[in-house]
């Protein structure tokens, strides 16, 4: 295990600036996720931690050597890919024990760790087989038991779990996060999944457009969202984002006034609340239903607060049908305010 | 909040340097500047309180933190320069070292053949007199004045277009037959593929032994009372049977790509054209055709430019003639060349021909712009 | 276009294909059975389909007037050289060209490919001054090194590019994090995974090489040094007239091996010739 720091690291195919400078610090040990929208860059930082994609400018360093021009082999680092990448023409044990035979480990130290690693995931009736014999889900844990085998001092994820259905991927997380606690090694996972993100993560990096727009944990980033975009992006359903000014008497938004902390200076501004922080009151505003969606535990709500469209989110049954009116009202402790131009935090 | 920082040139010392001597890299190597950095780490809060500090940081302030370096050295870190050999330099000279024997051998014996044939067709070269003699254009000039060879031409054109157009539609319509669901039909694509792998000699000699004026297929036809043709030796008939006997032979590996191909056909398309009440022949031509293109058209460019190379057969059977009538370009190629010995003419009909390849090989790559409907 | 078909449309099919079979499968037929017909048999009218009288020493006449054994083995040597040559670099080349990113990649490709564009046909001439001046007249290198490095060994190196391309960059990536060298992932990885192109390339390069028949007309000019096209065509009598029962007798000696091993292994070969990727 090693502490992994990205210093202001870039990245340009040609004249195209992909990565502007990116500054992370992984501590030893750490479960770091990067998240964003496609594109932002995600995976190609993970690569050029891993060695597959070149960097243009700045410095990787794992544990306290800079490994910029290291091969992937020489960093001490494990992969696992999205397709899982498992070589179709070897059996599940030749898989997992390539890299150990490639570097001449000896034929019982290499069984031994492959029997520990497929011990570990619940392999061992499959070593025998081959990767079009196995389930997605099979294979994702061969593709997971090749990297721990090497006992490598970081793990690399790249996007895993995007090619499961829906239930396995949630059996998967909670395996991988496991995992991660029994054998302590330092992780940089990437996906596009802030679910993800949220459940697994000690430290998230939200990325946009090749730029960090905020490193923390997650609950940080949840509460106290540092822009607009992070704000938008953690947390499903999404924050509605409500424009106007901030006034005296509340926030003033074409034909509401929506509740707000005290405090805070008038302007333009951006109304961010959270779909569970509407609650059901009489001191309220009034809003016309669009959507019910029973979802069992809470029911989610589409509608429209004078002219702006917003969902909310309730632990109640909310029994009103397309058309009806509500009263609903923002807590005003989780209102987040954002700068009309930058999106940056105001509050 | 980013601030635009100047060049780090004017940094204190306890920074990571910024990168100079050794040409910093950007892809395309060539040197690129320091370029100035934005970059805004945001450091989150303290974890598992209430309470959230956290600020936003502009890098580098003097003091980096320095997890898991020793302030040392940071100072004593070298100013960056870049090995030489870096991963993609050495997996550069990786490809270098695997694309080699098959470049040399195209310039040993492909490149430089062809600009000494173009170096010969300048030349008389009289091979007894062991004279070498620089005609520039004289051998052009020939052979635009050479009777024979508006009838060479014409016969490689009647060659090459009917081989193409009897191929082609061959082809297709055995790959179409061979396409259903029929018990036994692999024994049928075996037997219709058979030729391709019997010996190209054996095969032509066979038919030049049948196509004899008492050979297999007259005493067949007289059977019916027919007297058949000299088939070798009357003009038209040897043209006929020289094509005949070539599409036979090849026209099963044609056949294979183009079922390969039907079989790549999404079978959903057929479905929704059933649907939609298409009858199988609209669905052959609005369907079937298109999805197929790309495959029809690297076939076709293939058996054309494969045409004129078509050599074995007309030595065999007819060399040539009667006449000039089967006197296609290869073949008079090498009647001038090497029965009569004069290299430099034959140079410069090897110039002609391979013109003709190029020429009809750039048109049908253009043609695929239009006709092609279908791309990977 | 596989709709269930009538019974009626299905005989009819049938009775189209076996008529459409004939002049695949008749010459074949005649070769191996006119073999062994006396010489006037071959003549004879009606036509025979199955040989009224059988005369076996055919075989045998083809080593007495030819040094056949040498010349088998010369065409079997050669095409197998060319064979295993032509997989080797073409493989090697169509991988770097797919898969390695080198400067000029793109501009030396292209000049690979101008080998597709030209036939062997023009380059004759200088060919067989280049190796007049090599020394290598009447010897097998002409016919070994022109194949490997010419034309038709473009033309796999194309199709096993292809077919590279179409491989997942994952799986290499995948060996290069377990630590092999750019030489070992294409030996262990990439190799081994290309068994079907590198199948139609052999088979097109054997094939190639087995009925090669301008080269060694050219370059070739001593019986022991003949290959077997054509050897083929000098089986004729003091007259001048060709030994037909014999000639037949030596063009099935030559045909057969190839048919046989076809036959075996066709569905390799139909499936081999589909990846080539000409698809498109």
């Amino acid at each position: 295990m090693a502490p992994v720091t990205l210093r202001h690291v870039k990245k340009s195919y040609g004249d195209a600036a992909v990565i502007h400078g990116v500054d992370i610090d992984i501590a030893d040990g750490e479960f770091v996720v990067l998240v964003g929208p496609s594109g932002c860059g995600k995976s190609t930082l993970l690569r050029m931690v891993a060695g597959l994609e070149t960097i243009t400018d700045g410095e990787i360093s794992i544990g306290p050597r800079v490994v910029n021009e290291l091969d992937p082999k020489d960093r001490d680092i494990a992969m696992v890919f999205q397709n899982y990448a498992l070589y179709p023409h070897m059996t599940v044990e030749t898989n997992m024990g390539f890299s150990l035979e490639h570097r001449g480990a000896s034929k019982a130290e290499i069984t031994e760790r492959v029997n520990w690693a497929a011990d570990i995931l619940g392999l061992v009736p499959l070593l025998k087989r081959y990767p079009r014999q196995l389930s997605g889900g099979q294979r994702q844990r061969v593709a997971m038991g090749r990297a721990i085998v090497r006992n490598p001092q970081v793990f690399l994820f790249d996007e895993p779990l995007s090619n499961l259905d829906a239930k396995l991927r949630v059996v998967m997380r909670g395996e991988i996060k496991s995992l991660h606690q029994r054998l302590g090694v330092t992780t940089i996972y990437v996906t596009h999944d802030q679910v993800e993100a949220m459940t697994m993560a000690d430290k998230i990096v939200v990325l946009n457009a090749g730029k960090v727009e905020q490193i923390g944990a997650p609950l940080d980033l949840y509460d106290r969202p540092i822009n607009q975009f992070v704000a938008g992006f953690i947390g499903s359903p999404s924050m509605n984002f409500i424009g106007g000014q901030i006034t005296p008497d509340g926030f003033a938004a074409a034909g509401i006034t929506l509740p707000l902390p005290p405090g805070l200076a008038p302007g333009n501004a951006v109304y961010g609340i959270r779909p569970e922080h509407f609650e059901l009151s009489p001191a309220g505003v009034a809003a016309t239903v669009l959507l019910v969606e029973p979802m069992g535990s809470e029911t989610q709500v589409t509608m429209t607060l004078g002219e702006h469209q917003a969902i909310g989110v309730f632990r109640e049954r909310v029994k009103a049908s397309p058309g009806e009116t509500i009263i609903v009202r923002p807590d005003p402790a989780n209102v987040h305010l954002f700068d009309t131009t930058t999106g940056a935090r105001i509050n | 909040m980013g601030v635009l920082l100047p060049k780090l040139g004017s940094q204190t010392p306890t920074q990571p340097p910024p990168r100079r001597g050794g040409a910093v890299r950007c892809l395309g190597w060539t040197p690129c500047h320091n370029l100035a950095v934005v970059s805004l780490p945001l450091w989150g809060g303290i974890k598992g309180g209430g309470i959230f500090a956290y600020t936003a940081r502009v890098t580098p302030t003097p003091a980096l933190p320095t997890r898991g370096r020793e302030k040392e050295e940071a100072m004593t870190i070298p100013p960056r320069t870049r090995p030489f050999w870096t991963i993609e330099r050495r997996d550069a000279v990786a490809g270098y070292a695997f694309i080699a024997p098959q470049l040399i051998g195209t310039i040993v014996f492909v490149l430089i053949p062809l600009a000494l044939v173009f170096w010969y067709s300048l030349h008389e070269w009289n091979v007894l007199a062991n004279t070498f003699t620089f005609k520039g254009a004289a051998n052009y000039q020939h052979l635009l004045n050479d009777p024979a060879l508006p009838q060479v031409l014409i016969a490689s054109a009647i060659f090459s277009a009917c081989l193409v157009v009897l191929n082609m539609t061959l082809a297709i319509l055995l790959a179409v037959l061979l396409d259903q669901k029929l018990r036994g039909i692999v024994v049928f694509r075996t037997l219709f593929f058979s030729p391709v792998v019997v010996s190209l000699v054996a095969w032509t000699i066979v038919w030049g032994f049948l196509l004899q004026n008492n050979g297999g297929i007259n005493g067949f036809l007289q059977m019916f009372g027919i007297t058949g043709p000299n088939w070798l030796r009357n003009s038209t008939t040897a043209m006929i049977s020289v094509v005949v006997v070539q599409v036979f032979k090849n026209v099963g590996l044609n056949m294979i790509l183009f079922l390969a191909a039907l079989q790549g056909v999404p079978k959903e398309l057929y479905e929704a054209a059933r649907v939609d009440g298409a009858p199988p022949f609209k669905q052959f031509r609005r369907i079937t055709l298109p999805m197929i293109s790309p495959t029809i058209l690297l076939t076709s460019i293939i058996t054309i430019v494969g045409s004129l190379q078509v050599f074995a057969q007309i030595a065999v059977l007819t060399q040539g003639g009667p006449g000039f009538s089967t006197t296609v370009l290869v073949y008079y190629l090498y009647q001038q060349a090497f029965q009569f010995h004069f290299f430099g003419y034959g140079s410069t009909l090897s110039i002609l021909l391979f013109v003709i390849v190029a020429i009809l090989t750039f048109a049908q790559w253009q043609l695929r712009k239009r006709i092609v409907f279908y791309e990977n | 276009m596989k709709t269930d078909l009538s019974p009626t449309i299905k005989t009819a099919l049938y009775g189209l294909m076996c008529v459409l079979l004939i002049p695949f499968v008749f010459p074949t037929w005649w070769m191996i059975t006119s073999s062994v017909k006396p010489i006037s048999d071959i003549f004879a009218f009606p036509p025979d389909l199955w040989p009224r009288r059988f005369d076996f020493t055919t075989y045998g006449k083809v080593f007495e007037l030819q040094p056949f054994a040498q010349q088998y083995w010369n065409s079997a040597y050669i095409a197998a050289i060319v064979t295993v040559g032509t997989m080797a670099f073409s493989s090697m080349a169509g991988y770097a060209f797919a898969r390695i990113k080198f400067p000029g990649a793109d501009f030396l490709f292209t000049i690979v490919l101008l080998g597709l564009l030209i036939p062997s046909e023009v380059t004759i001439v200088p060919l067989f001054q280049i190796f007049l001046k090599w020394g290598m007249i009447n010897t097998h290198w002409p016919l070994i090194l022109v194949p490997i490095f010419g034309a038709p060994s473009v033309f796999a190196t194309f199709v096993m590019r292809q077919f590279f391309i179409a491989l997942p960059g994952e799986l290499e990536e995948a060996a290069r994090v377990d630590g092999l060298g750019r030489f070992k992932i294409f030996w262990i990885i990439a190799l081994p995974l290309a068994k079907p192109a590198l199948g139609a390339v052999a088979i097109f390069t054997f094939l190639h090489s087995w009925n090669l028949y301008l080269e060694p007309i050219v370059f070739i000019s001593s019986k022991n040094m003949f290959t077997l096209p054509q050897a083929l065509t000098q089986f004729t009598d003091a007259y001048g007239g060709a030994m037909w029962n014999i000639q037949m007798a030596a063009a099935t000696m030559t045909a057969l091996p190839v048919l046989l091993v076809f036959i075996v292994a066709q569905k390799q070969f139909v499936e081999g010739l589909a990846h080539t990727g000409l698809k498109g």
